[in-house]
């Protein structure tokens, strides 16, 4: 790589760090992404707990609070980052964005990151729910790994945020996918219901999907068990959505330049 | 007025009033609701209850509580408020987002014509959404509601609908004051899902959230309804039926008071599209 090569790589991490810094400034003084992050995961939290203490106390309200601090994740990752290139397309800030010298794969990386550690708020908020308004004994049994469970779990969620905020951004009607993929993957990923519950065809597509593996990790770093594998798995769905975001990121941009429609709402 | 000079003779104003109240609804309906198109239509309004109705089934399951009719019903009734809360919300403060109030409120129509003639398609819509729930549920989970119940049951739907819609009124003319509407009817929504009896038996909330709740549409629709899935018919669901309408004509009037408000409020600050 020559010189001016390497200076323009070096500079992509801060790329990435202002962008995702940027998107958590917007994000966090959005109504919408602080309700989709805070009030919705605690309405979720409450039904699961409430059903919890009126059936058979067969899992504990711990249980429900991870599960729903990462439906929260989930729903911010949907909205935000499935709408983001499209909301940029609609302000007219989509075009800049392509023609800036900085790979675009990056900036929507940051935006992705972004989203998705504003969801982070909807974890906090539902354990400190479970605590105050539950009394659970909410206390990790590794607050280390608990914690490497939880960023690993933000990034990969927000990898597979570059991966359908790219996507989306073919589709005009973005916002309706949001509206549908919200619950399968709260359902399928086994963040309130125990995945042995569910049918086996639904397993393998759980498997594919980073919230499986990162509410296991929490729920094991927090109850005692083993983290690290789930962690891993965390990582390498990670892996996988960073390579298919890239090309699918690639592929958009050029059709988007084609077709012209990149300021087209 | 005629070419000769001629003034017309004005129109009935009985007929006026349903033209505006059945026509105008109608295009308004076209022009304001988002989802409306079969893109926005299936997934939003359709695929995404169905999944609902799954995932609260399911997590009825883990916990151990309820019957899976409890929450099949609960839950069909329940997604009639995505038309009634969304719908009407749009139906009424996109009027403001779209500056187009003003050259509505400058028409001498009558005001309860364009206000509920809006309502009637958002209402079928929601009716619509909770009989393909009630569909989806019989395909997928083998719910089967006692069939000589069903009318009565459709009757509770019917009156629920109605009952949200009259809600999503007062919301929507609360979007002609309030910057952003969107947010009170998102939280709306979903608190609908807990105070209402929808995914938790009510008599396991605190005391305020179940006198909340009596208040709030869907809780004595879905009360009815319950009942009557089960079989058990008599004066007990047909009370929470009645209940269920009182409790949307009272939305539905303290809509109306608001919009009217807010629109003379309007015409004093000449401020009725601002934004």
């Amino acid at each position: 790589m020559s010189g001016p090569g390497v200076r323009e790589a070096l500079s992509w991490p801060r790329v990435v760090a202002w962008g995702w810094f940027y998107q958590l400034k917007m994000q966090a003084q959005s109504g919408f992404m602080l309700m989709t992050a805070v009030i919705q995961p605690l309405i979720f939290a409450s039904i699961a707990m409430a059903d919890q203490q009126a059936g058979n106390h067969g899992l504990p309200i711990l249980y429900y609070a991870l599960g729903a601090g990462i439906m929260g994740i989930w729903s911010t990752v949907v909205f935000g980052c499935g709408g983001a290139l499209s909301w940029q397309r609609h302000q007219g800030t989509l075009e800049p964005l392509v023609m800036v010298p900085a790979p675009f794969v990056l900036v929507l990386l940051g935006i992705s990151l972004g989203t998705a550690t504003v969801g982070l708020y909807s974890m906090a908020a539902t354990l400190l729910w479970a605590a105050v308004v539950f009394r659970a004994h909410v206390q990790m049994a590794d607050p280390y790994l608990f914690t490497l469970g939880a960023v690993v779990t933000v990034v990969s969620l927000g990898l597979l945020g570059l991966v359908m905020g790219s996507s989306f951004v073919l589709y005009r009607n973005a916002n309706a996918i949001s509206n549908m993929i919200e619950y399968p993957v709260w359902l399928v990923t086994g963040l309130l219901v125990p995945l042995s519950l569910l049918p086996g065809w639904s397993h393998p597509l759980a498997y594919a999907l980073a919230p499986t593996w990162g509410v296991e990790a929490l729920r094991a770093a927090a109850f005692g068990g083993q983290p690290l594998p789930a962690i891993g798995w965390c990582l390498l769905a990670s892996l996988g959505y960073l390579a298919l975001g890239v090309w699918l990121v690639g592929v958009v941009e050029r059709r988007a330049r084609k077709s012209a429609t990149l300021n087209f709402q | 007025m005629s070419a000769a000079g001629e003034v017309a003779a004005p129109a009935q104003p009985g007929r006026h009033f349903w033209r505006v109240f059945l026509i105008g609804g109608l295009i308004s309906y076209r022009a304001l609701f988002y989802w409306i198109t079969p893109w926005q239509y299936i997934p939003t309004m359709l695929a995404a209850p169905t999944f609902q109705i799954l995932f609260f089934v399911y997590l009825g399951r883990a916990a151990g509580v309820g019957s899976t009719a409890f929450f099949v019903v609960g839950n069909c009734i329940q997604i009639c408020s995505m038309s009634g809360i969304y719908g009407m919300t749009m139906a009424i403060s996109n009027e403001r987002f779209f500056q187009t109030l003003s050259p509505i409120l400058a028409t001498p129509s009558d005001r309860l014509a364009v206000f509920l003639g809006r309502g009637l398609p958002v209402l079928i819509s929601g009716f619509q959404t909770c009989c393909f729930g009630f569909l989806v549920s019989a395909l997928i989970l083998g719910f089967r509601p006692a069939p000589a119940e069903l009318p009565q049951l459709l009757l509770a739907v019917l009156v629920t609908s109605a009952s949200c819609t009259g809600f999503g009124m007062a919301l929507g003319s609360i979007g002609l004051r309030v910057r952003d509407v969107f947010l009170i009817a998102n939280i709306a929504y979903f608190m609908v899902l807990l105070v209402c009896g929808v995914e938790v038996p009510l008599h396991q909330l605190p005391l305020p959230l179940r006198a909340l709740a009596q208040i709030l549409p869907l809780t004595h629709g879905i009360a009815a309804g319950r009942l009557l899935a089960a079989g058990r018919a008599g004066a007990a669901p047909l009370l929470d039926i009645l209940l269920e309408g009182l409790v949307g004509v009272c939305w539905a009037t303290a809509a109306y008071l608001l919009f009217r408000y807010f629109e003379r409020s309007g015409r004093r600050s000449g401020a009725f599209d601002r934004l």
